[in-house]
Parts: C-alpha cells; structure tokens; sequence
C-alpha cells in the first residue's frame, strides 16, 4: 500500500491505497470526489481533466502516488460557498453544457488556460480544450463560453441584451 | 432583538434570485431559481414570431453539471455493491461446444458467474427479438457476450473473465452486405436469406420515364459504420428486494421500452421491476434499448447483493449498437434543362449481427431516399441484411443522414455534367406547395426553396462560385 497526503480543493487529504491506484480512483472511491468522470480509461477523452499545480492532466493517467504532495483542484473545489466561477457562469449562460459528462473536464481546462492566459484567442481555446471530447454541443458554445469568462475575469462586463418581441414576422 | 426583526423582513423582501435561504446553508452555491416564460410567450399567435426565437435559454440542470454535482450512474454505490463485467466472443461466427467457468468461481471475490443458459428467456429486439442477452449455443458477431461475472472489485471480476474457458467451432462468416445478398454466402441466422426486412416505394411509370428521358445518370455511394461514442459509457446498476422486486438504474434512453424487454428477458410480471432513468450523458440513439440490464439482474439475484456494470470504452465500440453501412445506387433520368423525370434508388443497408432498430431505419431511409424534389416516376428497393458484425442501431437520423449523402452528392454529378449550376438545378426540382411525397403524402408549408436561395445569397453563393 502507499501512503500519500496531498492537497485537494485547499484540504490536506491523506490516504493509503494500492500502488496502482490512479489519481482519477483515488478522487472518485477515497475521496468521493466524483467531478471528474470516467469516459475512457486511456486518456483519449479528458473527462477526468484535474488540474495539478496549475496544470491539466488526465487523472486516469496519473498514478496516485505521482499526486503526493502536490495540490489538485478538481471541479467540486472551483466554485466558492458565495459565487460560481466565472466559467461556470459562462457555461451555464451560454448553455455550453448539454448531457455535461465532459462538462467538468472542459471547465477545468478552460480554468487552466485562463490562469496563464487572460485574453486567448480562439485558436488558444481550441488548443486548450483539444484534449477534451464533447459529443453534444459541437465546441461551439464551449468556446463562446471561454471568451465570455475571459472577458469577466479582465474585469470587462457586459450588459446582457433584453429580448423584444417581434411584431408580426413571419416565421 | 429589533435588529434580528429588521434582517428577517429584509429576508422576505429579498428579490427572487437571490440564494434561498437553505442554500446559503449549503456549501454549494445557489441553485437556479425557478422561473417561467409568460403564458404569451408559450402560446404564440398565427404567424406570430414567438419573442423566444434569438433568446438566451439556460437548462435547468445547468449550473449542477458545471459544479460537478450530476449523478451519473458511475458516481452511485450502494453498501456491499459488486462489479459486473462481460466476457466478449472476440470470434465472429462460432458454435459454443463447451464453457468452464470452475477456475473463475473458485477465486476469491468472485461471488458469480452468469452464463446465456442461465437467462429465462434469451433474447430480445425492438421489432424481432433476435438478440441474445448472452450468447449461448452461438456465437454471432465478435462483441457478443458470453459469460459474465461479478465481483467484489472492477479488477478481480476482470481477472476472472481470463479465467473463464470457452471452446469454439468456428462457422464461415460474412462480412459485407453485398456478399451477404449473393445466393451462396454463410446465412447468419439460418433461413433462406440474410435479408431480414425490404421496403418498396414505386410511384408512376419509371420505365416511361427514362425512355423519354434526355441523359441517363448513374451514381454509386456507400458510407461506413459510426459508433456514437457517448463520453457516458453504458451503465446499470440492479438490486432485488426482499419482496423478489428489481430496481435497476440504468442509462437507458427509452426506460418504458426496457422494462418491457427486462420483464420477458428475466419472465417477470412487469410490475415486479422497476427502471430509475438517471441523467444520461449522452444517447444520440446508442441507448435506446437494453444491453446489459438482465444480466446485473440476474447476478443480483444470485449473489444477493447491488450489481454495478459499466462497459469499457472497447465494449461501446464491440457491442453497442452503431450506424448502419449504407450502400446506394441512384439511376436518373433528367430533360436537358435539368428537370428530373425519373430516379431508381436501390439501398442495401448492413444490419450488423441483429436487427435491432433496421426496421425503422430501412422505412425512413427508403421514404427520403429520393430527396426533397418533385420526380413522377420512381421506385425504391431497400433492404437490410444480416452480417457477422456489430449490430446496427438507432443513431440520429435513423438513415436519413445516409440517403442524404448519397442523393446530394448524385444531384452535384447531375448538375456538373449538363452544366447547371448546382444551386439552380435544386431549385427547378425541388418540392413546391401542395408537392406529392414518394409515399403519397401532400405537402404544406413547403418553403425549400426560398430556404435554399436565402442561404445562397446569406454566404454568398454567387461571389463563391464567380
């Protein structure tokens, strides 16, 4: 068995599990931590995207042990008691997630690529979450959704238009 | 005291977005409050444009998939929860002499071995029931199940599938849909033919179409098998009360459905089981019927115990259902302006090991086939044949996404060789109001092509094209 203590979403966690043990099983059976899904196993899909010392990584490819002393933020440790992150404000707007399986994923590397890069382009977006499939959404409301978090985290808000009613147009 | 009073009327005076009050106490943030459109908005008038149109709309369980806080069926455990996995034929088309599964019973945390004789009633199917839960005198196709095991974790249940012996005497096998047709080839189902279903749709008089016909066109299309590849493998959980009832939670898309396969799979009363649809993620049509629902039963049932099974990403590839391979040949009979007097469609859609949805596919792609345009003299001939591959599904569309590939790109072919402009010779085609459909059914409301000329002239058709 390993023995390891790690820092997960602020806390000192500690556990002793087997030595093969992933990072992904050790959040989702020790912890209870189950953000972060489980869509391939093989590291292809980036559900199980956490982000360790600031960086992405695929949980299911990372030992637990790999993970000792290092802190880990995964997606139940992104929003504060008071306020949702920016990006999942933005997600949530923009519906960017629809059966939010790779939801989680997406965030976490979008949250990875904004902390290094406040005003990415698009082309840094899709480079960014390249490691994440969706299904569902086509990327395209993803990547709105990143460039409106952006904009949120550099202090630039904007006022959310207030739809009219159009009069006798035809449909 | 007079300030505690003044803070709970601030409380009720609070606007309704603001955090309920139990959700402050959370460590969550607030849920999304409930909110609903005006009854005007819901209830439009003729010709009306409902103000919802270029709105922004939110999903209710937004803000708890962004937390993380959606239960998929991965993140659920019971107290004293096995794990189910399935061991795969990995042989296209074989008879089952012999299965051992002694070595896998006797290792410790093995609690059960589930084999296809073992299942009351083993088979099923939307339209036939042709399907085996687990496959017990014959192997099919590659992906089929054929022993399953549960076990007190993921990895020993693995290790014992290794364990399990099975004997094969292999059969002959057919794996393309034209071969399958050919009157010699390996009948996977036994029968006289490996067609399992065929629909025919003639209108007026083809024949008398192409004679008066300027140019004859033929074209030759086919597509490949797709797997849905939901990011959510398929995954169940079941467990029996003492009162000899199952609950099941399942990925399942159409739960109603299920339950009925369940009920006559395990020969149960339909009141004796009970499916919880959880939050899927993802369907696109792949989970759309049972897959491994009985057989987490029936190890519960013998075990006693919850009976977790979540299929690997190999198995969504081996033994879920996919996208049916379509092959397509179009004859048309065009006017040298363009104007379409007859078309023969002929579709040959490979139907994997089962039928699973076909019918339905075949009826739909066989009904569009034609396209969007107005043709007097056509006849369809689709059929959809049995081979020793992943079965074939439901996905998106159920065929039309096929015959649209196909009869797009051959109405492109037309227009390339009588020099039309692509856009041009759909507009002389196309349906117009009160156009009659290949099935008969007359159109209303039909606004294809101001649809088609307004999205020409929105990406600039004409400035593309010069």
């Amino acid at each position: 068995m390993t023995n390891l203590t790690l820092n997960v979403n602020g806390e000192i966690r500690s556990a002793s599990v087997p030595p093969e043990t992933t990072l992904l099983d050790l959040l989702r059976d020790y912890f209870s931590l189950t953000g972060a899904k489980r869509g391939c196993d093989v590291g292809d899909c980036g559900a199980c995207t956490v982000i360790v010392d600031g960086k992405p990584v695929n949980a299911c490819l990372m030992l637990a042990g790999q993970a000792h002393g290092r802190a880990v933020l995964t997606i139940e440790g992104l929003a504060t008691r008071e306020r949702l992150h920016p990006i999942q404000t933005a997600f949530e707007e923009r519906a960017a997630l629809q059966c939010g399986f790779c939801g989680p994923g997406v965030i976490l590397s979008a949250k990875a690529l904004l902390e290094r890069n406040p005003n990415p382009t698009v082309r840094d977006i899709r480079d960014a979450i390249s490691g994440n499939l969706c299904r569902c959404t086509g990327y395209t409301k993803m990547i709105e959704a990143i460039q409106e978090a952006a904009r949120a985290l550099r202090g630039e808000t904007r006022e959310r238009a207030v739809p009219v009613p159009v009069e006798g147009a035809r449909p | 005291m007079a300030e505690n009073r003044k803070d709970a009327r601030q409380r009720q005076r609070a606007p309704l977005d603001a955090p309920r009050r139990a959700d402050a106490d959370l460590r969550l943030p607030a849920a999304t409050p409930q909110a609903s459109y005006p009854l005007e908005m819901l209830v439009p008038q003729v010709l009306q444009q409902t103000p919802a149109v270029g709105q922004r709309a939110t999903r209710i369980d937004a803000r708890l998939h962004g937390l993380g806080q959606t239960r998929y069926i991965e993140d659920l455990a019971f107290p004293g929860m096995l794990y189910a996995r399935i061991k795969r034929a990995g042989i296209a088309s074989a008879l089952i002499r012999r299965i051992d599964t002694r070595a896998a019973e006797v290792m410790p945390g093995v609690m059960a071995v589930l084999t296809g004789r073992e299942i009351p009633v083993n088979s099923f199917g939307p339209s036939f029931q042709d399907q085996p839960v687990l496959a017990d005198a014959q192997v099919f196709h590659a992906g089929d199940g054929v022993a399953a095991v549960a076990a007190v974790t993921e990895q020993i249940a693995t290790e014992a599938l290794d364990r399990i012996e099975v004997e094969y005497e292999p059969l002959p096998a057919v794996f393309d849909p034209l071969e399958a047709l050919k009157e010699d080839a390996h009948r996977v189902h036994g029968g006289d033919s490996n067609v399992y279903a065929s629909r025919i749709i003639k209108k007026g008089d083809p024949d008398a179409g192409f004679a008066a016909a300027d140019h004859v066109l033929e074209g030759r299309f086919s597509t490949q098998m797709v797997e849905h590849v939901a990011i959510e493998p398929h995954a169940g959980i079941a467990t029996w009360d003492p009162a000899g009832r199952v609950t099941i939670w399942s990925s399942l898309g159409r739960i109603t459905l299920g339950r009925a396969d369940i009920a006559r799979t395990l020969k149960l009363p339909i009141n004796r089981i009970r499916i919880v649809g959880t939050i899927v993620g993802g369907n696109f049509g792949g989970k759309n019927e049972i897959t491994q629902e009985p057989v987490l039963a029936l190890l519960s049932k013998k075990t006693g115990r919850p009976v977790k099974g979540v299929y690997t990403r190999e198995e969504e590839f081996a033994a879920t259902t996919t996208r049916h391979p379509f092959v397509m040949e179009y004859r048309t009979g065009v006017k040298k302006n363009g104007r379409i007097l007859a078309r023969q469609v002929r579709l040959v859609l490979d139907g994997g090991a089962y039928c699973s949805w076909s019918e339905t596919t075949l009826g739909k792609a066989a009904i569009l086939a034609a396209g969007p345009y107005r043709i007097d003299n056509l006849q369809v001939e689709a059929c959809v044949v049995y081979t020793n591959k992943t079965m074939t599904g439901a996905m998106r569309g159920f065929g039309a996404p096929q015959v649209c590939f196909a009869c797009e790109s051959h109405m492109d072919d037309i227009a390339a060789a009588l020099g039309i402009d692509p856009l041009e010779i759909r507009l002389r085609n196309a349906f117009e109001e009160g156009s009659i459909s290949p099935t008969g059914q007359v159109l209303q409301t039909v606004v294809i092509k101001d649809t088609l000329c307004r999205a020409a002239q929105r990406f600039g058709w004409k400035e593309v094209r010069t």
